[in-house]
């Protein structure tokens, strides 16, 4: 087990590795820069904002000073005032007689060029829980209405109740969220007036869209729980526990859904990794101060640092995603081994 | 079917909880707007006056920092800030301008401890008030190459030295502003231009408090480390969702910039989409409109009357490549100019108060024409004219018939623009039988191509950085000018910018620069401006907006009655 995460530990490295490589030189090969304005700047006052940025570099030592920024550990002196291009996620204040506030500092994922006053690093402090908190109530409600709606249309299998729970998926897949958060909103929000359409921080804020983003991933979730639990209830072995006499409750419960979910908790794991980096949509509709905006508004105005920080974060929590349904994979299919 | 039920209520306690939670919106007690900043959502880019860009930056700055001079919202004339007058003398190296300041003006920041906007104290307990040396520190930042601050290039060929500065050649020493004492500033400009003044009161020279920069470092914007000056003072940033700024007790009010009557404004950042939902939901005091919804609001009853249109300082307009084939035949560009209905695209495609736009020059910024000084200056819809100088475009370039012209037309993706160009190019289709391709293509990618190669035919629009014609017609189409994309060159057309820039007579000026236009619109169309911008808004009864015509709103002059 130990040498199968310390594996999986190296795969993650390496992913993160060529994935900032190929985004840095597709970043790069974009046409505009990250000054280019409908109101151009002159050249002069590019030149400046480029050498402030080091944007004036050649890429590849762009590219080493961006890694060498994140990766290696530094010691600092004195008070350092708040600086976008000098901020660290991991600050640790050392012993006095190293000198004069001395702290080891590591991970700095550089300045936005979007604001003036905050770092890559500032964004991930204060989106990233955001869009965790409204990541997981998605897909707290995605499974709650998913599964159970899968595992009664399988079990009724070509009855209204089947007909019924496959309806409510195939309608939850077809609608994207630009059409079912402006009527959330229109409904709960001008209508009734009874939830907040836009805005963050409060309980009611969460309701809507959490359930706009956990109620198009249900759909998905219940048509491959069907699809699973119903191949799963044709094998040998649900044959063999009914022939032993098991009620049917415990048949379905402890052998057809355990092994059903297998598909499902494959596809539980990218997904939820999608959904606690922020959805850009749910976000703008809803005015959620997430990092899924980020992930688009970074590549539209040529914001490099933040382009590769929301990437690379993404890249690292979809491998540990899949890393944690490998090891659940064992749990539920004591067939499956790591070596 | 137990899940079910179970699920089910769960769902119902969300529901009931946010029941009894929805009441966080009341306020107690004082005079609050909350507004939708105008602006795509995302996070404002930065409040600090030196290094603001968008009107977003700007909105807000104005209400926190007040430079030497300002902008009258109701006339757009030059008014004065922390100054309270000025005069102009000749020197050896052009004119010296002397600002004589108020001594009345601290700094001041919201202590949230307290609750209260407070006076920020010396090292000795004195208030520390906005002083010449801060006036002088606010230029220095400005035009310091190490700032790198995206509107320095406005102010340099006003100030000595500022050329020699920004370009790192000189030291902070060579530009020719000083403090000659705590409440008089000197400025040395190469020679006496009516705007000067209003020049030195944009954002990127304002004063700004050199004790809590060095302090703050790239934060000293938060709330935590920032000394404003203005009516308003910061109360509380929340990136990405909101700014309140709160009212400033120690503003002193002077014409034009009174103490604020409101208590506190809220600046929510949202896309217009999200804006107008929020106010319809009753949360938002006043919401910009998105262009998709302005019919639907004129047409509501409930929401018509408070729908309220004003004038923005802004030109749209079609650029033409004026230094490559076919565009840089004169006759092609009148003929497509001439062929253009705008009157039409007002009135159906953008129908928001938007203005046909004659010539470049947005009237109402100081020596622009007017409609009423020149009504027939300019382009108007003349398809007969149209078509006489296709047919010469055409022989000029060897081409038997339209349908052997390929040309295209290249915009920034937006529905907006997408509607306003089809509607162009089926015009150019009826009045000339044109066939005239679009491409649109991805903002960033579009303005890059614009310095590069700039299209054949081009979407771009205007506004002004200080409210003169000489920011429209010298500082962008100037055949020497760093904004002069499509190439246009004319030396008459130089000669009168260049000549009204530095006249003092208002009505000589204005006729210098209305024979600009007729040349660079009329004879040689260099470009073919379509509208004059309007903003839309809607404002809930009970709260007073005032007028503004600068594109900026002034909060210290709105009220609430109720």
């Amino acid at each position: 087990m130990a040498q199968f995460v310390f594996r999986r530990l190296l795969g993650l490295f390496a992913v993160l590795f060529i994935v900032s490589i190929i985004t840095f030189m597709l970043m790069h090969a974009i046409p505009g820069g990250p000054f280019s304005r409908e109101k151009p700047l002159p050249e002069a006052t590019v030149a400046i904002l480029n050498e402030k940025y080091n944007l004036d570099a050649p890429v590849l030592e762009q590219y080493l000073d961006y890694v060498g920024d994140i990766v290696v550990p530094r010691v600092t002196y004195g008070r350092i005032p708040p600086s976008v291009s000098e901020d660290f996620l991991i600050n640790i204040p050392l012993p006095a007689f190293m000198g004069d506030q001395a702290a080891l500092r590591w991970i700095n994922f550089g300045p936005t060029y979007g604001s003036r006053n905050r770092s890559v690093n500032d964004i991930f402090r204060d989106s990233l829980p955001i869009s965790f908190q409204l990541g997981s109530a998605a897909m707290a409600i995605a499974m709650a209405i998913g599964i159970p709606l899968g595992t009664i249309s399988a079990l009724r299998r070509n009855t209204i109740y089947d007909y019924a729970g496959m309806g409510v998926a195939v309608f939850g897949v077809s609608l994207p969220v630009i059409i079912t958060a402006p009527i959330l909103q229109y409904l709960f929000g001008v209508q009734m007036k009874i939830l907040p359409p836009t805005g963050w921080g409060e309980i009611e804020h969460f309701v809507l869209p959490s359930f706009a983003l956990g109620f198009v991933n249900s759909a998905l979730i219940a048509r491959l729980t069907r699809a699973s639990l119903l191949q799963v209830l044709n094998e040998d072995y649900i044959r063999t526990a009914r022939a032993k006499g098991l009620s049917e409750r415990m048949v379905v419960i402890r052998h057809a859904i355990k092994n059903g979910m297998i598909p499902v908790v494959t596809i539980l794991g990218p997904l939820f990794a999608v959904l606690v980096t922020g959805s850009f949509v749910v976000e703008t509709f809803f005015g959620i101060p997430g990092l899924g905006r980020y992930f688009v508004t970074s590549i539209r105005g040529r914001d490099y640092p933040v382009i590769m920080g929301t990437i690379l974060l993404f890249a690292g929590v979809v491998s540990l995603a899949n890393t944690l349904v490998d090891i659940v994979y064992a749990w539920l299919d004591p067939r499956i081994r790591f070596d | 079917m137990k899940v079910r039920r179970v699920s089910a209520l769960a769902l119902l306690l969300v529901l009931a909880f946010a029941l009894v939670g929805g009441t966080a919106l009341a306020q107690d007690g004082g005079k609050r707007v909350v507004t939708g900043l105008n602006m795509v959502g995302g996070d404002v880019p930065t409040i600090d006056p030196t290094v603001s860009e968008t009107s977003s930056s700007i909105d807000v700055v104005n209400q926190i920092f007040v430079g030497l001079t300002a902008q009258s919202e109701t006339t757009g004339d030059t008014i004065p800030g922390i100054a309270t007058d000025w005069s102009v003398e000749p020197s050896d190296e052009g004119v010296v301008y002397t600002f004589n300041l108020r001594n009345d003006i601290p700094w001041v920041r919201y202590n949230a401890d307290s609750g209260a906007v407070e006076q920020i104290l010396d090292d000795a307990g004195n208030p520390r008030m906005v002083t010449a040396h801060d006036v002088v520190y606010g230029f220095q930042r400005g035009l310091d190459p190490a700032t790198a601050a995206p509107y320095s290039y406005v102010p340099i060929p006003y100030i000595n030295g500022a050329a020699e500065f920004n370009a790192g050649e000189a030291d902070a020493s060579a530009l020719a502003v000083t403090a000659v004492d705590d409440w008089t500033v000197q400025i040395g400009a190469p020679e006496e231009v009516g705007f000067t003044a209003a020049i030195y009161g944009l954002w990127v020279l304002r004063p700004v408090p050199q004790w809590a920069i060095e302090e703050g470092g790239d934060s000293w914007v938060e709330p935590e480390f920032i000394a404003t000056n203005g009516p308003f003072a910061l109360k509380e940033w929340a990136h990405d969702e909101y700014i309140i700024v709160i009212k400033n007790p120690f503003w002193p009010g002077i014409d034009g910039i009174p103490q604020a009557t409101l208590d506190e404004v809220e600046f929510r950042f949202l896309d217009p989409a999200q804006q107008i939902i929020e106010y319809e939901a009753g949360n938002l005091d006043a919401s910009t409109i998105p262009v998709e919804e302005i019919v639907r609001v004129q047409n509501d009853t409930a929401l018509a009357d408070q729908y309220v249109t004003g004038t923005q300082p802004c030109t749209y307009y079609l650029g033409f490549d004026n230094t490559e084939a076919p565009t840089d035949n004169v006759h092609l560009r009148r003929a497509l100019s001439f062929a253009i209905d705008r009157q039409s695209i007002v009135d159906n495609v953008t129908r928001g108060g938007q203005i046909a736009a004659q010539w470049f020059s947005r009237p109402g910024l100081t020596a622009a024409p007017t409609l009423e000084t020149n009504p027939d200056l300019g382009v108007v819809f003349n398809p007969e004219l149209a078509q006489e100088e296709l047919a010469l475009a055409l022989a000029d370039l060897g081409l038997a018939s339209a349908a052997d012209l390929q040309l295209t037309a290249t915009y920034n993706d937006s529905s907006g623009h997408a509607a306003i160009l089809q509607a162009i190019q089926q015009m150019w289709s009826d009045t000339l039988g044109l066939q005239v391709e679009l491409t649109a293509a991805d903002p960033t990618t579009y303005f890059a191509s614009l310095s590069e190669e700039y299209p054949q035919i081009a979407r771009a629009g205007w506004c002004q950085d200080y409210s003169d014609a000489n920011n429209f017609l010298y500082d962008v189409f100037h055949s020497a000018s760093s904004q002069n994309d499509p190439g246009f060159s004319n030396a008459e057309y130089d000669a009168l910018v260049t000549q009204a820039r530095t006249e003092s007579d208002p009505d000589i000026r204005r006729d210098l620069y209305a024979q600009a236009e007729e040349i660079f619109v009329v004879q040689e169309a260099g470009i073919a401006p379509i509208y004059w911008y309007s903003t839309n808004y809607l404002v809930r009864p009970g709260v007073e907006r005032s007028e503004s015509i600068t594109g900026n709103e002034a909060y210290y002059n709105w009220d609430v009655s109720e």
